[in-house]
């Protein structure tokens, strides 16, 4: 049969286990709290995912204890240019909850923050609002990404996405899969 | 046969010069690892190493830390000796003699 030649059964093969690859490549990562799933990204190929948990952090000079939630942080293994970060704090039950919890925490990710574009979006069939701008860190400048995805039952995500200047742009479409890939797991 | 020896040592010493420049290009560790993670600890919320960041709360009026005291010097060990370890009692006990009478052997 002449349509299963050689040379196409080879480039079909190729192309099926290809497209089967990169679909199965990814490693899902579900956020928790106390055993209850909140939502779910995809860990992209040679990256690396720090996770926390729930915990109080008491600053030494202050004595002002604070309870922090999982953090989720995500930097590829050979390069710390690139950051993305993962919370869902408990008590921020909507978007404009998180904004304010998003005010709360730019001043410690980035100095001098400056918001250069807002948006309206859908991040996995999901309400979210997205917050584009530039700052400094460590003597450099970053762009970053600020997203509040509000989550159904009372509860939002927060997702931070930092490019230091001179990353590889090319990790911009990493963290874009990064953002394809949540799902709300409620 | 000189010829060979020279193929054979420079093969060996070209086969060694690119395992060490192949060897070379692959890094002893995979990755810069976890060590110094800025934007991590930042989403904790966390200040401990950022002192530019004004967290919009006022340090409480504490009393200053109390000054740490002198430690006391140590005590010095006494000049006088010892009394010296009991020395054995220099009279023996007598030494076991055999019983001068024996009983008469049996006849």
């Amino acid at each position: 049969m002449r349509l299963f030649s050689g040379p196409i059964l080879a480039a079909c093969a190729a192309v099926w286990l290809g497209g089967a690859g990169s679909a199965m490549a990814d490693t899902p990562a579900t956020y928790t709290e106390d055993g209850r799933a909140l939502f779910s990204f995809n860990v992209p190929d040679f990256w690396l995912l720090r996770t926390g948990g729930p915990r109080e952090i008491e600053d030494t000079e202050l004595g002002d204890p604070r309870a922090v939630a999982r953090v989720m942080g995500l930097r590829p293994v050979t390069d710390d240019t690139v950051w993305m970060g993962f919370v869902s704090p408990a008590g921020v039950a909507t978007i404009q909850d998180g904004i304010r919890y998003l005010q709360d925490i730019d001043k410690f990710l980035v100095n001098d923050p400056t918001v250069t574009s807002t948006s309206d979006t859908r991040i996995g069939g999901l309400p979210a609002r997205v917050f584009r701008g530039t700052g400094r860190r460590d003597g450099t400048g970053l762009s970053f990404t600020a997203t509040v995805i509000d989550l159904p039952s009372n509860r939002v995500a927060i997702a931070v996405a930092i490019l230091r200047d001179g990353a590889n742009p090319d990790y911009a479409d990493d963290l874009n899969d990064v953002f394809a890939s949540f799902r709300s797991r409620q | 046969m000189s010829l060979r020896l020279f193929k054979r040592i420079s093969l060996a010493l070209g086969l060694g010069a690119a395992t060490l420049t192949l060897s070379a290009c692959d890094g002893v560790s995979v990755g810069v690892g976890y060590g110094y993670d800025p934007f991590y600890d930042s989403m904790l919320w966390n200040d401990y190493y950022r002192r530019d960041v004004n967290v919009g709360i006022n340090p409480p009026d504490r009393p200053n830390r109390p000054d740490r005291p002198t430690r006391p010097d140590r005590p010095k060990p006494p000049v006088a000796k010892p009394p010296a370890r009991p020395k054995p009692p220099t009279a023996r006990p007598p030494a076991a003699r055999p019983p001068i009478h024996r009983p008469s052997p049996r006849r």
